[in-house]
């Protein structure tokens, strides 16, 4: 499972049932792809995202990646990032159920993998 | 931890990016009531449990370097905050992280709901935390 405190990012955010506001355990929006690109550019890059939960993070830097693949051991947590791709129509994004010790060694390799709360 | 480091470097090309997001070692959540005029630091928050995971993460991070399939370049802390609106937003906060959450010590919680009685009216409820983000570079 993904985690933040090292627990799964699904239900990362809720509107409150009592007032307008919407709160998250997680950064503002923006906050980490903005540290993350101190360091490296996700700009046009293959990516493997490993803890992605519901994909909270991943939205927000899937427009401006070539491609990822997001990987998260809670079959619930994908469905959600599964449902919230099918929103935003986003294409350039595979979620799958999985975790990394059991990721395939084969394949293109990628340009940035990101521990996402995970690690 | 050190297992799944490997794993990722055996799919990053040479020299890709290994960037590692999570919650900063020591410096805990920090709940605060911030009035129109000050800030009135109530308690940290620990989590149980918590430093086993981080030494073992900051262990794997050091174990991969140290076999030199990775070097490092750059680590950087930065804090976020969170302002609620009441204790009720602020337990609906703390239980949408999954467990292991992070708990009041005995007495901080019966102390903030008594700063919270005697608020001003403008009062709200921070809560500020760290994170530490890894870069490092596959060799």
């Amino acid at each position: 499972m993904s985690i933040r405190l090292f627990a799964g990012t699904s239900y990362a955010s809720i509107r409150s049932m009592t007032t307008p506001v919407e709160i998250s355990a997680y950064p503002p929006d923006g906050m980490e792809v903005r540290l993350i690109e101190r360091f490296t550019t996700l700009k046009g890059r293959r990516i493997l995202e490993i803890g992605c939960g519901d994909g909270r993070l991943t939205f927000q830097y899937a427009p401006t990646a070539r491609e990822i693949l997001a990987i998260d051991p809670d079959r619930l947590s994908i469905e959600d990032a599964l449902d919230e791709q099918a929103a935003l129509s986003v294409r350039n994004v595979t979620f799958r159920v999985g975790s990394i010790e059991h990721l395939s060694t084969r394949g293109a390799p990628f340009d940035v993998a990101i521990f996402s709360w995970s690690l | 931890m050190v297992h799944a480091l490997r794993r990722a470097g055996q799919r990053l090309r040479s020299g890709g990016s290994l960037i590692s997001i999570r919650p900063h070692e020591t410096q805990l959540p920090l709940v605060s009531i911030i009035t129109p005029s000050r800030r009135i630091p109530v308690t940290r928050l620990p989590t149980p449990g918590f430093d086993d995971r981080q030494s073992a993460a900051d262990a794997a991070l050091e174990r991969v370097v140290a076999e030199g399939r990775f070097a490092i370049t750059g680590i950087g802390n930065h804090r976020y905050r969170s302002v609620l609106d009441n204790p009720a937003q602020l337990r609906t906060y703390l239980e949408l992280i999954n467990p292991p959450r992070p708990r009041f010590p005995p007495s901080r919680r019966a102390r903030l709901l008594e700063l919270w009685r005697s608020r001003h009216p403008a009062s709200k409820i921070e809560i500020a935390e760290w994170i530490v983000m890894t870069a490092l570079r596959r060799l």
